[in-house]
Parts: structure tokens; sequence; C-alpha cells
């Protein structure tokens, strides 16, 4: 029986990410973080994000994570399943 | 005269004996060499039939073992997000910020690096890039002033290296 030979692909190009900061500020060190913001900074204009939100944030990067993962693994899956794999293998 | 007749028809019966003999001999024979490619014929696609169905199972058999394993590697991707569920559960960050807001910061940004590394070492990039300075002199200062405050705690969960945001 003849199978269909389905030539592999390349894999994408990998992710290039880049570092991102986050500062933790309460009413307490809110004047340090002004003053160390600026002084790295220049200007004093930030994004804020509640506890909340960021617990939200890192909980759908940890589900993107998740899924991107499993992407992954199924397209392995498929790899494997349509590459021939050689009649005699070596003994380790 | 009788004898002739007698005789002629003797001739004629034992030709026609001969003929239906020959005829019968040849007939089978053709019959036998028709068998004969048959049968070839069949042993071959017996053969084509047993190496599809050995073709069959062994890639049953292969996909059954590829099934497993997708089902196991599936189930581990699932770990990452288990865990940080968990203890976001067990934590609360608007009290962890209000009394040590540079230790959070520093397990934040740390996990988020580290985090950040996964992604490119899982899409088959660099993981192991340094970490940004001002991450390592925020994780030395952190280091020092937890040293400073808990000599007698030796919990290490302030390293910013930590794979999740809150721990």
């Amino acid at each position: 029986m003849e199978k269909v030979q389905i030539p592999v692909v390349a894999q994408p190009k990998p992710l290039q990410l880049n570092d991102t900061r986050v500062f933790v500020v309460n009413k307490d060190n809110y004047e340090e973080f002004v003053k160390e913001f600026t002084a790295t900074y220049g200007e004093l204009a930030f994004v804020a994000l509640s506890m909340k939100d960021y617990q939200n944030l890192a909980l759908n990067i940890a589900d993107i994570k998740r899924y991107l993962e499993q992407q992954k693994e199924i397209i392995l899956y498929y790899e494997k399943a349509v590459t021939e794999e050689p009649k005699e293998k070596e003994d380790d | 005269m009788i004898k002739l007749y007698g005789i002629i028809i003797l001739v004629a019966v034992l030709g026609g004996v001969g003929y239906g003999a020959k005829y019968y001999y040849d007939t089978t024979q053709n019959t036998i060499a028709q068998l004969r490619e048959n049968n070839a014929q069949l042993e071959v696609a017996v053969d084509t039939a047993q190496n599809s169905v050995e073709t069959l199972q062994g890639d049953m058999k292969k996909l059954a073992t590829l099934n497993k394993g997708l089902q196991e590697d599936l189930q581990k991707a699932e770990a990452y997000g288990d865990e940080l569920r968990q203890k976001l559960s067990k934590l609360d960050l608007v009290v962890e910020a209000l009394k040590n807001s540079k230790s959070l910061e520093g397990k934040m940004n740390g996990a988020t690096a580290n985090l950040w590394r996964d992604f490119m070492g899982d899409t088959g990039g660099n993981a192991e890039r340094p970490l940004p300075n001002w991450l390592l002199e925020s994780k030395a200062r952190t280091d020092s002033q937890d040293s400073n405050q808990s000599g007698e705690s030796s919990d290490t969960s302030g390293s910013t290296t930590e794979a999740t945001p809150t721990e």
C-alpha cells in the first residue's frame, strides 16, 4: 500500500521578545517611585494596572503559553505521524 | 465384408476415444495452466493484502504510541497555568504590595523575564539571553534587603528568577 508523502515544512521564525519592567507602587513608596521613574525615563508618564488586572494579565499569558505549547505538541504529533521511521533502529 | 466393417467401426471408435482423450488432455492442461496462473496472481494479491494489513497494523501501533505521548504532553502544558492559578489563589497581591513592594516587584519582573525566555526557548529562540541590568540590580538589592530584614528566615522565595509573576 502506497502512502501519501507529506513534506514537513519549516518552523516559523522564533520569538524575539523584549524585556518589560513592572513597578509595584503603594502609598508609602509613591514619592520614591516618582523620583526613580523620572530619573530613569525622563518623563512621568506610565501605565498603571490594578493587582487584579495584573493577575488577569498573568493568567491570560499563562493560557496563551498553554495554547502555544499544546499547538506545538500537536504539530509535532502530525510531523511524526507523516514521517517514515527507519526500518531498523540501531540498538542503544 | 462384415469383418471389414467391424474393423472400420473399431478404428473409428478407437479414433474417437483417442481424440476424446487428446481433447480431454489438452483441456485439462489448459485448465491447469489457467489455474496455475490464477494461483500465482492470488499469491501476489495475498502478499499485497498481507503487506497492507501489516502496514496498517504498524501505523495503528505507531499512532497509538504517538497519541499516548501527545496526551501526556498536552497535560504537561497545563502545569504552568495550574501552578500559577494555585499560587495566585493563595496570595493576596495587594497585601504583598503594601508589605514589601520591592520584593514583590523583583519577583514579578524576574518571573516575567523568565516567561519571555521560556517563550523564546519554546519557539526555538535563545532562552539563555542574559537578564537586563536593572533586573539584576533590583534582585541584588532585594536579596540584601531580605537577608537584612529576616536573619532568622531562610526563605528564598524572594528570588527574582521564580517562574511565576507572584512567587
